[in-house]
């Protein structure tokens, strides 16, 4: 036995050698032998079967659900380059690389998958090069692994899949009922049908990302699943101070990025904001805010603002937080700006937008309403008085076409004419009435003038027209869609040339042209009309839609001299910081668009403030 | 850009160089205009006087660049051939009177009103002209007004409806 031992030693080839050159040759001799293994058939995988995974690059948006879910910690999210990133669509350039070393085949992944990219093959065998041997991290693509195609095995179905693509219905007031007065449309979910909506939610956090303010929704939507309303308010007033307005009228980009409207309906997380500061009573949320405020002491420095809009409003929320004193000077009887005078009560009733100001004011934010500067205050006044001064004014002007007749004294502006409603003003209610424009203020005014005909005259004569066709009108599409419900006629693609004026000064109607493009080549708007195509709407009003500007006069010549213009707006860097170290600007009047941005610009400059204030304080 | 007797001023020049000598003189009233306006508009409209004075001075220049071509009738047989869109919109939009700069719409309804009656009156000179190479002049100075309309349209619709 030893001898025997003794000799496979001496025969043994050290592992460094490479032994003689005709070593090859020598395998030639085992061609003629049969084989004594027996080759290894593949089992045939069943049609579902979970192997490796499959991940459709066109398909998936990065959203990270499936790494997210994953108990075994296997899967993780790989940024790509080359990948499209648009985070207002709800697309990031990541997708998921799996550890075999970790996966357990489960198939959670591809059954919580929001897009369905994620599937898993029929493959179980993994055979790779050299360069892989180590290798049992995959980035899996269509084609399966190292681009060797794998057939599909378990993949999401009807019976498999975890979601739900379908929004819950909210309730609102039916059309013919909703047409007779100024109530609220939409009733808000009830109970069980928050929690189903909620419940839907895959935590992915792009309406986070998505959301101008980069509110904390998927952590309100989970509180509100948790039927923690409380948790839910305070995740909200984190960047929010205004969850009554942004629960109703919020345009939601939030839900444009949404990963449940790849394959169904994106979650309706504006509602669910509503539900969740409707649920908690007024002065619990008072409560709630001032508990979460960050303590800092009074340090005697002071910030004036000019206007109590919600970028004005939410500057302030900030500000006193940080211990400032602020003081926002308003024009009008009541705060809120264009949330108050611009925005129908139907969408937004008033004492909602009064529980978010008192909240506001609770924090130690002083609002002198029928104040106006320039008049009432004088702006040297403001300047002398105080550390710094923000101008949050908004657009407070409608622009006019000033075509023709458009100086005609039942040509209003809309913005105007929806101030007059608001505050109850009289003025004659139109038999019939033309809008120009294709916006949500012009769906507003409409509205809300439908309401009034409805109410004097049990008739409804309204036509909006508009530059765009139907499709390309910039109002939201449930805004059209109401509207054409409650009787108001939309005509598209028609352009505004004249409001027709008779020899008595009476107003006979809007003359309008067909509008064949509303942009050129360069996309740059300039409509082309066919001037052949020629409509007069009769009506005995027109309101005008369009555009709105600022009146900055207030300010005076010295400082209108010391700032810098751009394009007739005051000219801020990035925080809002003008020409003048004591000033910042910020809202519509310096970008005109919606609450939730005003909000986001709104947190913007008071950062900026308040990190001059703090310089102040330590230098004096 | 034209005053309102250039028409019959200009309807007198005989030759290529006369007109666009004309035509000089004109971009450059509408340039000292502009310029003019500058010192008694607040600051926010300056940027747009002063843009509106640039163009006016591009427009001068390229003139003058002109009148010193010795190939000028080539030139503007080039020119003339491409056509342009005119939208006609600011055949609608009601020209404020000359004091009248109260906010930067006037100031473009002013500008566009100009370009427009520039526009009409090289259109109506080349009509009245045979066939020429001062009617190719007309014509060509008449595509530029309407191309420096068109611009201002753009501006105007942008601020106006936007």
């Amino acid at each position: 036995m030893s001898k025997i031992k003794l000799k496979v030693q001496q025969e043994a080839i050290s592992h460094a050698s490479k032994g003689s050159m005709l070593r090859p040759f020598k395998a030639l001799a085992f061609l003629g032998r049969k084989p004594v293994t027996e080759a290894l058939q593949a089992r045939i995988a069943a049609d579902i079967y979970r192997g490796f995974h499959l991940n459709d690059w066109d398909k998936c948006i990065g959203c990270s659900t499936c790494h997210t879910i994953c108990d075994n910690a296997a899967i993780q999210m790989v940024y790509i380059p080359d990948l499209p990133s648009d985070l207002l669509a709800g697309k990031k350039p990541f997708r998921p690389a799996i550890d075999y070393g970790r996966c357990c085949w489960c198939g959670l992944c591809v059954d919580i998958c929001p897009t369905g990219s994620l599937a898993l093959s029929k493959e179980y065998i993994h055979t790779c090069t050299e360069d892989h041997i180590d290798s049992y991290f995959i980035l899996p693509d269509p084609k399966g692994m190292h681009k060797q195609p794998f057939e599909k095995g378990w993949e999401k179905s009807d019976q498999t899949d975890l979601l739900l693509h379908h929004r819950q219905t909210m309730q609102q007031l039916p059309a013919l009922e909703r047409i007779q007065n100024f109530d609220e449309i939409v009733q808000g979910f009830t109970d069980q049908a928050a929690f189903e909506e909620a419940s839907r939610c895959i935590q992915c956090g792009f309406c986070h990302d998505a959301c101008p303010a980069q509110m904390h929704a998927p952590e309100y939507i989970r509180a509100i699943w948790e039927h923690n309303f409380e948790q839910a308010v305070t995740q909200i007033y984190r960047t929010n101070p205004f969850p009554n307005v942004c629960g109703r009228v919020c345009t939601h980009r939030c839900e444009s990025a949404c990963a449940m409207q790849v394959r169904g309906e994106a979650i309706a997380i504006r509602w669910l904001k509503r539900y969740a500061i409707d649920k908690v009573p007024h002065a619990r949320v008072k409560a709630l805010v001032s508990q979460s405020e960050i303590s800092k002491p009074d340090n005697n420095l002071s910030v004036a603002i000019i206007g109590a809009g919600p970028a004005g409003l939410t500057a302030a929320f900030d500000l006193v937080q940080q211990g400032h004193k602020v003081k926002v000077f308003e024009a009008a009887d009541k705060a809120g700006g264009m949330m108050r005078y611009g925005i129908p009560e139907y969408r937004l009733p008033a004492d909602k937008l009064d529980e978010d100001i008192a909240i506001i004011t609770s924090m130690g934010v002083e609002i002198v309403c029928n104040t106006i500067v320039g008049k009432d205050v004088s702006m040297e006044d403001i300047v002398t008085e105080y550390d710094a001064v923000l101008l949050a004014t908004g657009l407070q002007q409608g622009r006019s076409s000033r075509i023709p007749g458009s100086n005609h004294k039942n040509v209003y502006s809309a913005i105007e004419l929806l101030a007059k409603i608001k505050r109850q003003e009289d003025f004659i209610i139109p038999h019939k009435a033309v809008i120009i424009g294709g916006g949500n203020v012009a769906m507003d005014i409409a509205r809300s003038l439908a309401r009034l005909q409805q109410q004097y005259y049990a008739n409804i004569n309204i036509i909006v027209t508009t530059l765009e066709t139907k499709d390309a009108m910039l109002a939201d599409d449930s805004e059209k869609r109401e509207a054409l419900e409650e009787g108001i006629v939309l005509e598209n693609s028609r352009g505004p040339l004249e409001c027709m004026v008779c020899d008595d000064e009476t107003l006979e109607g809007l003359k309008t042209v067909a509008c064949l493009t509303v942009f050129d080549k360069e996309g740059r708007f300039h409509p082309q009309y066919d001037y052949t195509d020629e409509v007069i709407y009769s009506a005995d009003m027109v309101v005008e839609a369009i555009g709105q500007n600022t009146v900055l006069a207030f300010l005076g010549d010295t400082i209108t001299e010391q700032l810098e213009w751009q394009q007739g707006k005051i000219k801020v860097d990035n925080e809002g910081h003008t020409a003048l170290e004591w000033l910042w600007s910020v809202g519509d009047m310096v970008k005109g668009s919606d609450v939730i941005h005003a909000i986001a610009k709104g947190h913007q400059v008071a950062k900026s403030i308040d990190t001059y204030l703090q310089n102040i304080k330590v230098f004096s | 850009m034209l005053e309102k007797d250039a028409y019959q001023q200009i309807k007198e020049k005989k030759t290529l160089q006369e007109v666009l000598q004309a035509a000089i003189a004109f971009e450059k009233t509408a340039r000292d205009f502009y310029q003019s306006l500058l010192t008694k508009v607040s600051k926010p409209l300056r940027g747009l006087v002063l843009e509106l004075a640039q163009e006016e001075q591009r427009h001068y220049e390229l003139f003058t660049e002109m009148a010193q071509k010795q190939n000028l009738a080539e030139i503007l047989q080039e020119n003339i051939l491409i056509p342009k869109m005119d939208h006609r919109f600011s055949d609608y939009i009601q020209t404020p009177k000359l004091s009248d700069f109260a906010d930067d719409q006037a100031i473009l309804q002013y500008a566009l009103g100009r370009e427009q009656a520039a526009m009409e009156q090289y259109r109506a000179l080349a009509k009245e002209t045979p066939e020429s190479e001062l009617k190719d002049l007309f014509l060509f100075l008449a595509i530029e007004e309407q191309a420096h309309k068109s611009e201002l349209e753009k501006r105007y619709y942008t601020m106006v409806y936007t």
